[in-house]
Protein backbone atom coordinates (compact mmCIF):
# COMPACT_ATOMS: atom_id res chain seq x y z
CA UNK A 1 0.00 0.00 0.00
CA UNK A 2 2.91 2.27 0.86
CA UNK A 3 4.10 1.94 -2.73
CA UNK A 4 0.99 2.72 -4.02
CA UNK A 5 0.35 5.85 -1.98
CA UNK A 6 3.99 6.77 -2.96
CA UNK A 7 3.20 6.12 -6.87
CA UNK A 8 -0.09 8.03 -6.83
CA UNK A 9 2.32 10.99 -5.37
CA UNK A 10 4.31 10.80 -8.22
CA UNK A 11 1.40 11.33 -10.44
CA UNK A 12 0.16 14.10 -8.52
CA UNK A 13 3.71 15.43 -8.98
CA UNK A 14 3.77 14.56 -12.62
CA UNK A 15 0.77 16.64 -13.01
CA UNK A 16 1.17 19.61 -11.19
CA UNK A 17 4.74 20.00 -13.65
CA UNK A 18 2.12 20.36 -16.54
CA UNK A 19 0.61 23.54 -16.71
CA UNK A 20 -2.06 21.82 -19.67
CA UNK A 21 -3.01 18.98 -17.38
CA UNK A 22 -3.46 21.41 -14.58
CA UNK A 23 -6.14 23.44 -16.57
CA UNK A 24 -7.69 20.31 -17.47
CA UNK A 25 -8.64 19.43 -13.75
CA UNK A 26 -10.32 22.68 -13.88
CA UNK A 27 -12.65 22.01 -16.60
CA UNK A 28 -15.13 19.91 -14.63
CA UNK A 29 -15.73 23.17 -12.38
CA UNK A 30 -15.49 26.06 -15.17
CA UNK A 31 -18.30 23.99 -17.31
CA UNK A 32 -20.17 23.40 -13.59
CA UNK A 33 -20.34 27.48 -13.66
CA UNK A 34 -21.37 27.65 -16.87
CA UNK A 35 -23.84 25.11 -17.19
CA UNK A 36 -25.95 26.00 -13.55
CA UNK A 37 -25.79 29.97 -14.89
CA UNK A 38 -25.07 30.31 -18.42
CA UNK A 39 -27.26 27.82 -19.57
CA UNK A 40 -29.97 29.45 -17.58
CA UNK A 41 -29.30 32.59 -19.06
CA UNK A 42 -29.29 31.92 -22.71
CA UNK A 43 -32.57 29.91 -21.82
CA UNK A 44 -34.37 33.21 -20.98
CA UNK A 45 -32.79 35.05 -23.99
CA UNK A 46 -33.54 32.05 -26.24
CA UNK A 47 -37.09 31.52 -25.37
CA UNK A 48 -37.93 35.34 -25.40
CA UNK A 49 -36.50 35.52 -29.07
CA UNK A 50 -38.34 32.78 -29.93
CA UNK A 51 -41.18 33.23 -28.08
CA UNK A 52 -41.46 29.61 -26.49
CA UNK A 53 -41.70 28.52 -23.28
CA UNK A 54 -38.97 26.11 -23.21
CA UNK A 55 -35.94 25.40 -25.56
CA UNK A 56 -33.32 24.60 -23.89
CA UNK A 57 -34.56 23.59 -20.41
CA UNK A 58 -36.24 20.53 -21.32
CA UNK A 59 -32.36 19.27 -22.02
CA UNK A 60 -31.51 20.14 -18.66
CA UNK A 61 -30.74 16.38 -17.68
CA UNK A 62 -28.75 16.16 -21.00
CA UNK A 63 -26.18 18.69 -19.39
CA UNK A 64 -26.51 17.27 -15.75
CA UNK A 65 -25.20 14.08 -17.74
CA UNK A 66 -22.45 15.76 -19.43
CA UNK A 67 -21.34 16.92 -16.63
CA UNK A 68 -21.26 13.96 -14.62
CA UNK A 69 -19.25 12.58 -17.98
CA UNK A 70 -16.83 15.39 -18.29
CA UNK A 71 -15.48 15.28 -14.98
CA UNK A 72 -14.24 11.87 -14.95
CA UNK A 73 -13.13 12.19 -18.48
CA UNK A 74 -10.89 14.80 -17.79
CA UNK A 75 -9.18 13.15 -14.77
CA UNK A 76 -8.89 10.03 -17.27
CA UNK A 77 -7.55 12.06 -19.84
CA UNK A 78 -5.24 13.46 -17.44
CA UNK A 79 -4.30 10.45 -16.05
CA UNK A 80 -3.38 8.61 -19.27
CA UNK A 81 -1.13 11.65 -20.60
CA UNK A 82 1.10 11.04 -17.31
CA UNK A 83 0.89 7.24 -18.65
CA UNK A 84 1.93 8.11 -21.93
CA UNK A 85 4.57 9.78 -20.85
CA UNK A 86 5.75 7.15 -18.60
CA UNK A 87 5.48 4.26 -21.20
CA UNK A 88 7.59 6.64 -23.79
CA UNK A 89 10.37 6.99 -21.06
CA UNK A 90 10.25 3.42 -20.80
CA UNK A 91 9.17 4.36 -16.71
CA UNK A 92 5.80 2.26 -16.37
CA UNK A 93 8.70 -0.82 -17.43
CA UNK A 94 10.79 -0.39 -14.30
CA UNK A 95 8.15 0.40 -12.04
CA UNK A 96 6.28 -3.08 -13.04
CA UNK A 97 9.14 -4.97 -11.47
CA UNK A 98 9.59 -2.65 -8.00
CA UNK A 99 7.62 -3.58 -5.17
CA UNK A 100 4.77 -1.52 -6.92
CA UNK A 101 4.00 -4.61 -9.38
CA UNK A 102 1.84 -3.96 -12.20
CA UNK A 103 -1.11 -3.93 -10.28
CA UNK A 104 -0.19 -1.75 -8.19
CA UNK A 105 0.98 0.96 -10.65
CA UNK A 106 -2.82 0.46 -12.57
CA UNK A 107 -4.23 1.09 -8.70
CA UNK A 108 -2.38 4.63 -8.39
CA UNK A 109 -2.98 5.21 -11.60
CA UNK A 110 -6.73 4.20 -12.63
CA UNK A 111 -7.72 2.91 -9.59
CA UNK A 112 -7.32 5.81 -7.09
CA UNK A 113 -7.90 8.83 -10.03
CA UNK A 114 -11.69 6.72 -10.70
CA UNK A 115 -12.23 7.52 -7.30
CA UNK A 116 -11.36 11.08 -6.82
CA UNK A 117 -12.86 11.58 -10.32
CA UNK A 118 -16.15 9.94 -8.52
CA UNK A 119 -16.00 11.97 -5.72
CA UNK A 120 -15.31 14.90 -7.68
CA UNK A 121 -18.76 14.02 -9.74
CA UNK A 122 -20.42 13.73 -6.75
CA UNK A 123 -19.53 17.70 -6.13
CA UNK A 124 -20.13 18.79 -9.21
CA UNK A 125 -23.38 17.57 -10.04
CA UNK A 126 -24.59 18.06 -6.87
CA UNK A 127 -23.36 21.91 -6.97
CA UNK A 128 -24.13 22.54 -10.22
CA UNK A 129 -26.94 20.28 -11.59
CA UNK A 130 -29.96 22.08 -13.33
CA UNK A 131 -32.26 19.38 -12.35
CA UNK A 132 -33.05 17.18 -9.30
CA UNK A 133 -31.37 14.42 -8.54
CA UNK A 134 -31.70 12.03 -6.28
CA UNK A 135 -28.62 10.78 -4.12
CA UNK A 136 -29.41 7.37 -5.23
CA UNK A 137 -29.37 8.50 -8.70
CA UNK A 138 -26.58 10.61 -8.21
CA UNK A 139 -24.35 8.12 -6.89
CA UNK A 140 -25.63 5.66 -9.81
CA UNK A 141 -24.35 7.71 -12.59
CA UNK A 142 -21.39 9.12 -11.33
CA UNK A 143 -19.95 5.63 -10.16
CA UNK A 144 -21.06 5.23 -14.20
CA UNK A 145 -19.54 7.10 -15.66
CA UNK A 146 -16.47 6.79 -13.42
CA UNK A 147 -16.36 3.26 -14.59
CA UNK A 148 -16.91 4.14 -18.09
CA UNK A 149 -13.89 5.99 -17.49
CA UNK A 150 -11.56 3.54 -16.80
CA UNK A 151 -11.89 2.06 -20.18
CA UNK A 152 -12.01 5.31 -22.06
CA UNK A 153 -7.92 5.57 -20.18
CA UNK A 154 -7.25 2.07 -21.28
CA UNK A 155 -8.26 2.77 -24.47
CA UNK A 156 -6.37 5.91 -25.29
CA UNK A 157 -3.55 4.60 -23.64
CA UNK A 158 -3.24 1.43 -25.36
CA UNK A 159 -3.85 3.29 -29.12
CA UNK A 160 -1.46 5.37 -28.69
CA UNK A 161 2.30 5.59 -28.62
CA UNK A 162 2.98 8.95 -26.99
CA UNK A 163 1.37 12.21 -25.80
CA UNK A 164 0.95 13.79 -28.92
CA UNK A 165 -0.81 10.36 -30.37
CA UNK A 166 -2.85 10.18 -27.02
CA UNK A 167 -4.62 13.47 -27.47
CA UNK A 168 -5.93 12.33 -30.96
CA UNK A 169 -7.22 9.06 -30.11
CA UNK A 170 -8.72 11.27 -26.44
CA UNK A 171 -10.46 13.54 -29.51
CA UNK A 172 -11.59 10.56 -31.08
CA UNK A 173 -12.99 8.78 -27.85
CA UNK A 174 -15.09 11.71 -27.12
CA UNK A 175 -17.22 9.78 -29.27
CA UNK A 176 -18.12 7.89 -26.43
CA UNK A 177 -20.55 11.14 -25.08
CA UNK A 178 -22.50 10.53 -28.23
CA UNK A 179 -24.62 8.11 -26.44
CA UNK A 180 -25.91 10.81 -23.70
CA UNK A 181 -27.71 12.64 -26.32
CA UNK A 182 -29.62 9.92 -28.44
CA UNK A 183 -32.08 8.88 -25.96
CA UNK A 184 -33.23 12.42 -25.97
CA UNK A 185 -33.51 12.83 -30.20
CA UNK A 186 -34.19 9.59 -31.00
CA UNK A 187 -37.24 7.36 -29.77
CA UNK A 188 -38.03 3.98 -31.18
CA UNK A 189 -36.49 1.32 -31.58
CA UNK A 190 -34.15 3.26 -33.78
CA UNK A 191 -32.23 4.51 -30.76
CA UNK A 192 -31.24 0.71 -30.23
CA UNK A 193 -28.54 0.87 -32.37
CA UNK A 194 -26.27 3.37 -29.65
CA UNK A 195 -26.62 -0.01 -27.58
CA UNK A 196 -23.13 -0.30 -27.50
CA UNK A 197 -22.12 2.78 -26.03
CA UNK A 198 -22.49 2.68 -22.19
CA UNK A 199 -23.09 6.48 -22.62
CA UNK A 200 -26.67 5.66 -23.94
CA UNK A 201 -27.78 3.57 -21.21
CA UNK A 202 -26.72 5.86 -18.57
CA UNK A 203 -28.95 8.40 -20.32
CA UNK A 204 -31.58 5.81 -20.30
CA UNK A 205 -31.02 4.82 -16.98
CA UNK A 206 -31.53 8.80 -16.04
CA UNK A 207 -34.81 8.85 -17.68
CA UNK A 208 -36.49 5.83 -17.31
CA UNK A 209 -35.14 4.36 -14.36
CA UNK A 210 -35.61 0.86 -15.22
CA UNK A 211 -33.67 -2.50 -14.49
CA UNK A 212 -32.27 -3.21 -18.09
CA UNK A 213 -30.68 -0.19 -18.43
CA UNK A 214 -28.87 -0.73 -15.68
CA UNK A 215 -27.68 -4.40 -16.48
CA UNK A 216 -27.07 -3.47 -19.87
CA UNK A 217 -24.62 -0.34 -19.27
CA UNK A 218 -22.83 -2.75 -16.76
CA UNK A 219 -22.76 -5.56 -19.21
CA UNK A 220 -21.44 -2.74 -21.88
CA UNK A 221 -19.15 -1.12 -19.89
CA UNK A 222 -17.33 -4.71 -18.58
CA UNK A 223 -17.38 -5.69 -22.05
CA UNK A 224 -15.46 -2.66 -23.52
CA UNK A 225 -12.78 -2.92 -20.61
CA UNK A 226 -12.55 -6.47 -21.36
CA UNK A 227 -11.99 -5.54 -24.92
CA UNK A 228 -9.53 -3.02 -24.00
CA UNK A 229 -7.65 -4.91 -21.44
CA UNK A 230 -5.73 -7.83 -23.71
CA UNK A 231 -3.95 -4.23 -25.63
CA UNK A 232 -3.42 -2.38 -22.93
CA UNK A 233 -1.80 -5.72 -20.73
CA UNK A 234 0.20 -6.26 -23.84
CA UNK A 235 1.74 -3.11 -23.89
CA UNK A 236 2.60 -2.64 -20.10
CA UNK A 237 4.58 -5.48 -20.50
CA UNK A 238 6.23 -3.97 -23.45
CA UNK B 1 19.41 -19.49 -7.40
CA UNK B 2 18.15 -19.40 -11.03
CA UNK B 3 16.57 -22.80 -12.57
CA UNK B 4 14.65 -22.52 -16.08
CA UNK B 5 14.04 -25.89 -17.77
CA UNK B 6 12.45 -26.50 -21.16
CA UNK B 7 11.40 -22.67 -21.30
CA UNK B 8 9.38 -21.50 -24.36
CA UNK B 9 7.77 -18.59 -25.35
CA UNK B 10 7.18 -16.30 -28.18
CA UNK B 11 5.35 -12.94 -29.11
CA UNK B 12 3.57 -14.09 -31.90
CA UNK B 13 2.04 -18.08 -33.18
CA UNK B 14 5.52 -18.53 -34.38
CA UNK B 15 8.05 -20.25 -32.11
CA UNK B 16 10.99 -17.92 -30.41
CA UNK B 17 12.56 -18.87 -27.28
CA UNK B 18 12.52 -22.66 -27.40
CA UNK B 19 13.78 -25.79 -25.09
CA UNK B 20 15.49 -23.18 -22.95
CA UNK B 21 17.08 -25.08 -20.06
CA UNK B 22 20.26 -23.89 -17.58
CA UNK B 23 20.37 -23.20 -14.28
CA UNK B 24 22.62 -20.46 -12.34
CA UNK B 25 24.53 -21.07 -9.09
CA UNK B 26 24.44 -18.62 -6.34
CA UNK B 27 27.15 -15.77 -6.36
CA UNK B 28 27.93 -16.22 -10.32
CA UNK B 29 27.92 -13.73 -12.86
CA UNK B 30 25.93 -15.23 -15.91
CA UNK B 31 26.00 -14.01 -19.41
CA UNK B 32 23.67 -13.82 -22.60
CA UNK B 33 25.70 -13.48 -25.14
CA UNK B 34 24.17 -13.00 -28.62
CA UNK B 35 23.20 -10.62 -31.21
CA UNK B 36 20.62 -8.09 -30.92
CA UNK B 37 16.74 -9.98 -31.78
CA UNK B 38 18.37 -13.43 -30.52
CA UNK B 39 16.40 -12.82 -27.20
CA UNK B 40 18.21 -11.81 -24.53
CA UNK B 41 16.23 -9.09 -23.53
CA UNK B 42 13.01 -11.32 -23.44
CA UNK B 43 15.00 -14.03 -21.74
CA UNK B 44 15.47 -11.28 -19.13
CA UNK B 45 11.98 -10.40 -19.67
CA UNK B 46 10.66 -13.87 -18.33
CA UNK B 47 13.54 -14.00 -15.75
CA UNK B 48 12.28 -10.82 -14.07
CA UNK B 49 8.09 -11.79 -14.09
CA UNK B 50 7.42 -8.91 -16.69
CA UNK B 51 6.36 -12.14 -19.07
CA UNK B 52 4.60 -14.84 -17.88
CA UNK B 53 2.95 -16.40 -20.68
CA UNK B 54 5.14 -19.05 -21.08
CA UNK B 55 5.78 -22.69 -21.31
CA UNK B 56 8.17 -24.41 -19.06
CA UNK B 57 9.53 -24.12 -15.73
CA UNK B 58 11.20 -20.59 -14.23
CA UNK B 59 12.56 -19.98 -10.72
CA UNK B 60 14.59 -17.12 -9.71
CA UNK B 61 15.72 -18.04 -5.51
CA UNK B 62 12.55 -20.73 -5.49
CA UNK B 63 10.34 -18.27 -6.62
CA UNK B 64 8.41 -19.15 -9.31
CA UNK B 65 8.21 -16.20 -11.50
CA UNK B 66 4.65 -16.45 -12.80
CA UNK B 67 4.02 -15.64 -8.90
CA UNK B 68 6.39 -12.76 -8.54
CA UNK B 69 5.13 -10.50 -6.20
CA UNK B 70 6.01 -7.50 -4.36
CA UNK B 71 8.10 -9.06 -1.72
CA UNK B 72 9.81 -10.82 -5.12
CA UNK B 73 10.94 -7.34 -6.27
CA UNK B 74 12.43 -6.66 -3.36
CA UNK B 75 14.89 -8.94 -3.54
CA UNK B 76 16.20 -8.27 -7.75
CA UNK B 77 17.40 -5.22 -9.32
CA UNK B 78 16.91 -4.94 -12.83
CA UNK B 79 18.73 -2.17 -14.66
CA UNK B 80 17.11 -2.17 -18.32
CA UNK B 81 18.76 -1.21 -22.00
CA UNK B 82 17.56 2.13 -21.47
CA UNK B 83 16.77 4.71 -19.10
CA UNK B 84 13.69 5.00 -17.22
CA UNK B 85 13.59 8.06 -15.41
CA UNK B 86 11.61 11.46 -14.88
CA UNK B 87 13.33 13.85 -17.37
CA UNK B 88 11.53 16.68 -15.22
CA UNK B 89 13.05 15.63 -11.95
CA UNK B 90 16.71 16.08 -10.88
CA UNK B 91 19.08 12.75 -10.55
CA UNK B 92 18.46 12.68 -6.74
CA UNK B 93 14.93 13.25 -6.81
CA UNK B 94 14.79 10.20 -9.21
CA UNK B 95 16.75 8.38 -6.79
CA UNK B 96 14.71 9.26 -4.15
CA UNK B 97 11.41 8.22 -5.23
CA UNK B 98 12.22 4.66 -7.05
CA UNK B 99 14.18 4.17 -3.08
CA UNK B 100 10.44 4.95 -1.67
CA UNK B 101 8.78 2.24 -3.15
CA UNK B 102 11.03 0.03 -1.48
CA UNK B 103 11.27 -1.19 2.34
CA UNK B 104 14.89 -0.43 2.74
CA UNK B 105 17.22 1.45 0.99
CA UNK B 106 21.47 2.11 0.58
CA UNK B 107 22.61 5.24 1.03
CA UNK B 108 21.68 7.64 -2.22
CA UNK B 109 24.49 9.82 -1.84
CA UNK B 110 26.74 7.23 -1.58
CA UNK B 111 25.76 5.21 -5.00
CA UNK B 112 26.15 8.87 -6.81
CA UNK B 113 29.17 9.36 -5.44
CA UNK B 114 29.75 5.82 -6.97
CA UNK B 115 29.06 6.71 -10.12
CA UNK B 116 30.65 10.19 -10.08
CA UNK B 117 27.62 12.21 -10.40
CA UNK B 118 27.92 13.75 -6.77
CA UNK B 119 28.29 17.55 -9.03
CA UNK B 120 25.10 16.87 -11.22
CA UNK B 121 22.81 14.96 -8.70
CA UNK B 122 20.51 17.99 -8.45
CA UNK B 123 20.45 18.65 -11.99
CA UNK B 124 17.44 17.84 -13.45
CA UNK B 125 17.19 14.28 -15.96
CA UNK B 126 16.99 16.25 -19.31
CA UNK B 127 20.25 18.04 -18.86
CA UNK B 128 22.19 14.74 -18.62
CA UNK B 129 24.56 13.32 -21.51
CA UNK B 130 23.44 9.73 -22.45
CA UNK B 131 26.02 8.37 -20.30
CA UNK B 132 25.32 10.15 -17.03
CA UNK B 133 21.20 8.37 -17.89
CA UNK B 134 23.20 5.35 -17.73
CA UNK B 135 24.89 5.53 -14.96
CA UNK B 136 22.47 6.89 -12.98
CA UNK B 137 19.59 4.08 -14.09
CA UNK B 138 22.48 1.54 -13.35
CA UNK B 139 22.69 2.73 -9.51
CA UNK B 140 18.77 2.52 -9.68
CA UNK B 141 18.87 -0.96 -9.94
CA UNK B 142 21.27 -1.27 -7.00
CA UNK B 143 19.39 1.17 -4.72
CA UNK B 144 17.41 -1.54 -2.62
CA UNK B 145 20.73 -3.75 -1.83
CA UNK B 146 19.25 -7.03 -4.20
CA UNK B 147 20.64 -10.25 -4.03
CA UNK B 148 19.79 -10.75 -7.57
CA UNK B 149 20.96 -7.98 -10.42
CA UNK B 150 19.96 -8.19 -13.90
CA UNK B 151 21.60 -5.81 -16.05
CA UNK B 152 21.22 -5.12 -19.35
CA UNK B 153 24.14 -3.67 -21.89
CA UNK B 154 25.38 -1.88 -18.43
CA UNK B 155 28.65 -0.01 -20.38
CA UNK B 156 26.44 0.22 -23.59
CA UNK B 157 27.06 4.00 -24.44
CA UNK B 158 29.76 4.81 -21.93
CA UNK B 159 32.88 5.86 -22.55
CA UNK B 160 35.95 3.43 -21.45
CA UNK B 161 36.79 4.99 -18.39
CA UNK B 162 33.13 5.01 -16.96
CA UNK B 163 32.59 1.46 -18.49
CA UNK B 164 35.18 0.91 -16.30
CA UNK B 165 34.13 1.99 -13.42
CA UNK B 166 30.75 0.31 -13.77
CA UNK B 167 32.01 -3.35 -14.65
CA UNK B 168 34.52 -2.36 -10.99
CA UNK B 169 31.03 -1.78 -9.36
CA UNK B 170 29.89 -5.13 -11.27
CA UNK B 171 32.70 -6.81 -9.42
CA UNK B 172 32.02 -5.42 -6.23
CA UNK B 173 28.40 -6.46 -6.10
CA UNK B 174 29.62 -9.81 -7.11
CA UNK B 175 32.31 -9.88 -4.00
CA UNK B 176 29.37 -9.20 -1.90
CA UNK B 177 28.13 -12.43 -2.89
CA UNK B 178 25.27 -10.90 -5.18
CA UNK B 179 23.96 -13.29 -8.38
CA UNK B 180 23.98 -11.11 -11.37
CA UNK B 181 22.09 -11.92 -14.69
CA UNK B 182 24.47 -9.79 -17.78
CA UNK B 183 22.48 -9.45 -20.50
CA UNK B 184 25.20 -8.04 -23.12
CA UNK B 185 26.14 -8.22 -27.03
CA UNK B 186 29.98 -6.84 -25.91
CA UNK B 187 32.16 -10.14 -26.01
CA UNK B 188 34.83 -7.83 -24.04
CA UNK B 189 32.62 -7.40 -20.88
CA UNK B 190 31.36 -10.89 -20.94
CA UNK B 191 35.10 -12.30 -21.30
CA UNK B 192 35.81 -9.61 -18.43
CA UNK B 193 33.32 -9.99 -15.81
CA UNK B 194 31.46 -13.24 -16.45
CA UNK B 195 31.87 -17.01 -14.74
CA UNK B 196 29.51 -17.85 -17.52
CA UNK B 197 28.06 -17.95 -20.36
CA UNK B 198 25.33 -18.47 -22.68
CA UNK B 199 25.49 -18.22 -26.71
CA UNK B 200 21.95 -16.95 -27.73
CA UNK B 201 20.88 -16.93 -31.22
CA UNK B 202 17.21 -17.23 -32.32
CA UNK B 203 16.22 -17.68 -29.34
CA UNK B 204 18.12 -20.91 -28.35
CA UNK B 205 21.14 -21.66 -26.14
CA UNK B 206 23.81 -22.83 -28.40
CA UNK B 207 26.11 -23.60 -25.65
CA UNK B 208 26.35 -22.42 -22.13
CA UNK B 209 30.34 -22.65 -21.03
CA UNK B 210 33.13 -20.56 -18.97
CA UNK B 211 34.60 -17.58 -21.32
CA UNK B 212 37.64 -19.40 -20.66
CA UNK B 213 37.01 -22.94 -21.79
CA UNK B 214 35.00 -22.10 -24.42
CA UNK B 215 37.84 -19.97 -25.79
CA UNK B 216 39.92 -23.19 -25.09
CA UNK B 217 37.98 -25.22 -26.44
CA UNK B 218 38.97 -23.82 -29.82
CA UNK B 219 42.40 -25.31 -29.72
CA UNK B 220 45.91 -23.92 -28.11
CA UNK B 221 46.59 -20.41 -28.51
CA UNK B 222 49.35 -19.74 -31.33
CA UNK B 223 53.01 -18.06 -30.46
CA UNK B 224 54.19 -15.88 -33.07
CA UNK B 225 58.20 -14.34 -33.00
CA UNK B 226 60.36 -12.92 -34.72
CA UNK B 227 64.36 -13.68 -35.06
CA UNK B 228 67.52 -12.62 -36.31
CA UNK B 229 69.30 -15.21 -38.93
CA UNK B 230 72.48 -14.25 -40.85
CA UNK B 231 71.27 -10.58 -40.61
CA UNK B 232 67.65 -10.99 -41.68
CA UNK B 233 64.34 -10.69 -39.84
CA UNK B 234 62.45 -14.05 -39.77
CA UNK B 235 58.98 -14.76 -38.98
CA UNK B 236 57.49 -18.13 -37.70
CA UNK B 237 54.72 -19.58 -35.10
CA UNK B 238 53.96 -22.54 -32.79
CA UNK B 239 51.19 -24.01 -31.03
CA UNK B 240 51.69 -22.57 -27.50
CA UNK B 241 51.54 -26.50 -25.98
CA UNK B 242 54.44 -27.11 -28.87
CA UNK B 243 57.20 -24.50 -27.82
CA UNK B 244 59.30 -27.15 -25.75
CA UNK B 245 59.88 -29.06 -29.59
CA UNK B 246 60.32 -25.93 -31.66
CA UNK B 247 64.17 -25.76 -32.82
CA UNK B 248 63.72 -22.71 -34.40
CA UNK B 249 62.37 -20.90 -30.99
CA UNK B 250 64.78 -22.58 -29.24
CA UNK B 251 67.61 -21.66 -30.62
CA UNK B 252 66.60 -18.05 -31.11
CA UNK B 253 66.18 -18.29 -27.20
CA UNK B 254 69.56 -20.02 -26.47
CA UNK B 255 70.97 -17.35 -28.91
CA UNK B 256 69.05 -14.51 -27.76
CA UNK B 257 68.52 -14.00 -31.02
CA UNK B 258 64.39 -13.48 -30.40
CA UNK B 259 63.24 -9.75 -31.48
CA UNK B 260 59.79 -10.59 -30.93
CA UNK B 261 57.32 -12.59 -29.40
CA UNK B 262 53.46 -12.33 -29.40
CA UNK B 263 50.71 -15.03 -28.18
CA UNK B 264 47.09 -14.43 -29.79
CA UNK B 265 44.31 -16.60 -28.62
CA UNK B 266 40.93 -16.43 -30.15
CA UNK B 267 38.24 -14.50 -28.38
CA UNK B 268 35.03 -14.79 -27.31
CA UNK B 269 33.36 -13.13 -30.35
CA UNK B 270 35.86 -15.89 -32.58
CA UNK B 271 34.27 -18.96 -30.53
CA UNK B 272 30.46 -17.12 -30.76
CA UNK B 273 30.89 -17.12 -34.79
CA UNK B 274 32.50 -20.38 -34.90
CA UNK B 275 29.34 -22.12 -32.90
CA UNK B 276 26.57 -19.98 -34.28
CA UNK B 277 27.66 -18.78 -37.63
CA UNK B 278 26.84 -15.21 -36.21
CA UNK B 279 28.46 -12.12 -35.29
CA UNK B 280 28.16 -10.68 -31.70
CA UNK B 281 28.33 -7.13 -33.19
Amino acid sequence: MKAILTSFRMLLKQLSKDGMLIVLMFVPILAGFFFRFGIPYLEGIITQAMAQTSVLSDYYLLFDLFLATITPYMFCFAVTMTMLDEYDKHIIGHLTITPLTKNGYIISRLGISTIISFLVSLLVVTFFSLTEWTLGKLICVCFLTSVLCIGVAMFIFTKSRNKVEGIAVAKLSGIVMLGLIVPFFLSGNVQFLFGLFPTFWIARLTIETDILSYVMVITVSVAWIMGVKIGFDRKMAQ
Amino acid sequence: MIKVKDLAFSYTPKPFIENVTFEVNNGEIFGFLGPSGAGKSTLQKILTGVLRHYTGSVSVNGVNVKSANAAFYEMIGVDFEYPSLYEKLSGNENLIYFASLYKNHRDIDALIKSVGLQFDANKRVYEYSKGMKSRLNFIKALLHNPEILFLDEPTNGLDPSNALMMKDIIRLEKSKGKTIILTTHNMQDATELCDRVAFIVDGKIRTIGTPRNLIMSRGAAQITYSYIDESLEKFASVSIDSTAIDPSLLAAISCNKLSSIHSSEPSLNDIFIEITGRSLQ
